[in-house]
């Protein structure tokens, strides 16, 4: 009877929820009576905002796990298409081959970019593309020689795995080296941490995560923001993907569902992404 | 006396299961990385350098990068580790050598993860700032965290195998006049031998194996490293970095070339220990 | 009196290292005393949550630990129950029954799975996972299950060694009267050797269960994820302390979330020292309990 209680509980909730939307439907009805788990795993852009959905999809029905890893792109690609997971994320679009393997299905439900970031100290906040090339190839290796303190530059990277570092390579490296000597982080929460706690590095990460503790680096004069890759002046952008094997099962449309609800758009848009597809 | 037989039966069906997991660990690793062994390959592996943007991923880089923090370690807790034993068998028994012992047997069961965390918000700048060099995630910081990992397992078998030689040998030194550090050096560290090798090799086993250290204050550069300030990648944050991407790709199968490297090196040193004491005192 | 140098070299050099060694084990801990204990609380484990909802699992707990510390607590239950029996039985044999090249063989066996890192056990489990996946309608994916069985392997050589060990050492005396009564071997072992032997299984149990709440690298591989809530069942995701300090200490989004690593990793050392005070403690008794009766 405890539980009636908290349906009854989840039903205010949800009432109260519906009373602040603007929107029709009450996208959270859908997972009404439901129960079973979510798996997620893959892009670790998208953390945030999965986290959000979760949090919320769960306190009006605790009935449903939601799971969530990370992992980069290429272990939401394949995570989803060999059936590990639900829901695979991906930082970049996945390619035909891939699509056409596995049989995915593929939502894209926000806009990001990826921004080279350094430390807020760092007076170096403005590159050329050559410099930037240079400095991932090892071939300018002190700030001094871009206007900075006389410190070695610390880079910072991502495993082979991440989308993002696909995207940073392809558009802002134009698939130049990235020196062996560059340290590697798991993710694009960690490159932001790692970042914000070394005085001398440079790495990237995704424009949605970018906040006080960092500092963008403007591309040819172009700071990443959300406006500048919403405009398209700035150049290293990219979609924010879902992706699920074939049509998905009605616990991961719902959610999927959701992220396209007027509360899941308000939810990106808070994450620091740019909504839409 | 049914019962009896089924019994026998059953604690040797255990015995059996268990040691089987052991020869699973292996056959899983070389049949899901079955093409390894095909054509050279797994030799190219070892021996070519981490450069995926080329096409060529070698885990040499992790080779060095493993060998580089487990030495450092064993630099670090080799020392510190018969200092410590000497302390407790010669230089102050009783309760002080009780003390540090017990102390010595908590911090082997301190999680790896609290040293590793404690490394990365403590050492990690500290390296940073005093060196001016780098991230302050290298080799360096990596290798002391892993030897004052090692060090309290270390002073265990080495104080246990001091303790083990003849008190006849230390008596009779004794009544020859020497001193205590004479009995150290010349009585009990010679007869102690062959457990001081065992702890060594069994306490590097575990700096080869151990993953977070490396992976959460080595950096992780997939690159040979140069010097103690460069930061490197050990075999075990290989696969820890790796095991996620895609399971058909060469870049995926080369965790199993980690594992089994990693499986053949621990084992053999098992086995070497196991020679060793065969031939004098059992081991354990 | 003056010291010969080689007195005074060994003193310095071994107060040295103990100091040394001391000294940063006190670092460690003050550090996380430090900078954890300020941020110990109820809203830690239990977010926003009341803590009797959260505890009668009523309701969800969000940016608490309490998810990580039910799924460490149920992933040790699990493992250390899949271990045990199977440990026991191995070490029974190995003590009372294993004889001259089978136990010999096997002894090896268990050393080297005794050495074979933390990551590679992972490895395997996965393997597992992925194989039993492609293989089994594609209803097993890494979860709890999977690291329980992966944490039981790796501490299966323990038990084993513990168990055999702790038999062995019980006096001949105490071997030889039950069979000298008319028991039988069987008899013996259940009556007798075990219960004089549980001391020493007991801590060596204890010290079990402080490996799996601690290991991370296998747990990573095989299922622990870092936002899953509490487990439904044996086949579901979960969270786990170790890995929540892992990840925070990487990748931690503010000044609070990283307090809650520091907690974090101050609860898991409690948990350990406990674990290990407890083992202590039943090992002091023992010695204490076989110097009366020798």
């Amino acid at each position: 009877m405890k539980m009636g209680l908290w349906f009854k509980a989840a039903a205010v909730v949800v009432m109260m929820g519906l009373a602040a939307l603007p929107a029709s439907a009450d996208p959270l009805a859908a997972f009404n009576g439901q129960k079973g788990e979510i798996r997620i795993s893959g892009g670790t852009a998208h953390i945030p905002v999965m986290e959000e959905a979760a949090k919320q999809i769960r306190t009006a029905n605790p009935d449903v796990q939601i799971s969530i890893a990370g992992g980069g792109s290429g272990v939401g690609i394949k995570q989803a298409g060999e059936g590990l997971v639900d829901i695979g994320n991906s930082g970049r679009k996945p390619t035909d081959e891939e699509v056409a393997k596995y049989g995915l299905k593929v939502f894209r439900w926000a806009l990001d970019g990826v921004g080279a970031v350094v430390h807020p100290d760092n007076p170096v906040q403005s590159l050329s593309k050559d410099q930037l090339k240079q400095v991932y190839a090892g071939a300018i290796d002190n700030w001094k020689v871009l206007g900075g303190q006389d410190k070695a530059i610390n880079l910072y990277t991502r495993d082979e795995a991440s989308g993002t570092r696909d995207v940073f390579w392809k558009r802002a490296l134009d698939k130049g080296d990235i020196h062996a000597k560059a340290n590697v982080v798991p993710s694009n929460g960690a490159m932001k941490t790692a970042v914000a706690n070394d005085p001398y590095a440079i790495g990237y990460v995704s424009v949605g995560h970018i906040d006080v503790t960092v500092a963008p680096v403007a591309l040819d004069g172009v700071v990443p923001t959300n406006e500048t890759v919403k405009s398209g002046a700035y150049p290293v952008s990219r979609g924010l993907y879902s992706l699920t094997k074939g049509e998905p099962g009605r616990l991961a449309k719902a959610f999927i569902d959701y992220l396209f609800s007027s509360t899941g758009q308000q939810i990106i848009v808070d994450k620091g992404f740019i909504p839409g597809n | 006396m049914d019962g009896e037989r089924i019994a026998q039966k059953v604690f040797l069906l255990a015995a059996v299961l268990s040691a089987s997991v052991t020869v699973l660990l292996l056959v899983f690793m070389v049949i899901l990385g079955l093409p390894l062994f095909q054509g050279g390959l797994f030799l190219r592996i070892l021996t070519h350098p981490w450069l995926p943007g080329r096409q060529l991923f070698g885990v040499w880089p992790m080779i060095v990068g493993t060998l580089a923090i487990a030495s450092l370690a064993m630099a670090v807790a080799f020392p510190l580790s018969l200092g410590v034993s000497s302390l407790i068998a010669v230089v102050a028994p009783g309760r002080i050598a009780h003390l540090v012992k017990s102390a010595v047997a908590f911090m082997t069961g301190i999680p790896t993860v609290v040293y590793g965390f404690v490394g990365v918000f403590l050492l990690v700048p500290l390296v940073r700032e005093t060196f001016a060099r780098g991230s302050g995630l290298c080799v360096l910081t990596a290798g002391l965290v892993l030897g004052i990992l090692v060090a309290p397992t270390m002073i265990l078998f080495f104080s246990d195998a001091l303790a083990r030689v003849p008190g006849s040998h230390r008596v009779a030194a004794e009544a020859l006049g020497a001193t205590p550090a004479q009995v150290l050096v010349y009585v009990l560290i010679p007869g102690a031998w062959r457990g001081i090798v065992t702890g060594l090799v069994l306490s590097t086993g575990r700096a080869v194996g151990d993953t977070l250290i490396a992976l959460m204050l080595a950096g992780n550069a997939a690159q040979v490293p140069g010097g103690l300030l460069d930061s490197a990648r050990a075999l075990t944050a290989h696969i820890a970095l790796v095991i996620a991407s895609d399971f058909d790709s060469l870049e995926f199968k080369t965790i199993f070339a980690c594992g089994i490297l990693l499986y053949a090196f621990t084992a053999a040193a098992t086995i070497a220990v196991r020679r060793l004491g065969r031939k004098g005192e059992p081991v354990r | 009196m003056r010291q010969p140098p080689l007195d005074r070299f060994v003193r310095l050099v071994s107060w040295g290292s103990t100091l040394l060694l001391l000294a940063s084990v006190a670092t460690v801990i003050g550090f996380l005393l430090i900078k954890g204990y300020s941020s110990l609380s109820l809203k830690l484990v239990f977010g926003d949550t009341p803590p009797m909802e959260a505890l009668l699992l009523r309701r969800p707990v969000f940016g608490g630990l309490f998810p990580a510390m039910v799924g460490t607590f149920s992933l040790v239950v699990l493992a250390i129950t899949l271990a045990v029996p199977l440990g026991l039985a191995a070490g029974i044999y190995m003590a009372e029954y294993g004889r001259g090249r089978i136990q010999r063989a096997l002894g090896l066996f268990f050393d080297i799975l005794a050495g074979v890192p933390s990551i590679v056990v992972g490895l395997f489990g996965f393997s597992v996972a992925v194989f039993l996946h492609r293989h089994f309608g594609g209803r097993i994916y890494p979860c709890l299950l999977i690291s329980a069985l992966s944490l039981a392997f790796l501490v299966l050589p323990y038990l084993i060694r513990t168990t055999q060990n702790a038999l062995e050492a019980l006096p001949e005396a105490v071997r030889l009267t039950a069979p000298a009564l008319g028991a039988t071997r069987l008899q013996n072992i259940c009556f007798v050797l075990l219960p004089r032997a549980l001391p020493g299984i007991l801590s060596g149990v204890i010290l079990a269960i402080g490996r799996c709440a601690e290991d991370t690298a296998v747990i990573m591989l095989t299922g622990v994820v870092a936002t899953a809530g509490l487990p439904r069942s044996l086949f579901s995701s979960y969270e786990a302390l170790p890995f929540y300090i892992y990840y925070i200490s990487s990748q931690y989004r503010d000044p609070e979330e990283l307090a809650t690593g520091y907690a974090a990793a101050l609860i898991l050392l409690a948990i350990c020292a406990m674990l290990f005070a407890a083992a202590a403690l039943i090992q002091q008794r023992l010695g204490a309990r076989l110097h009366q009766r020798l």
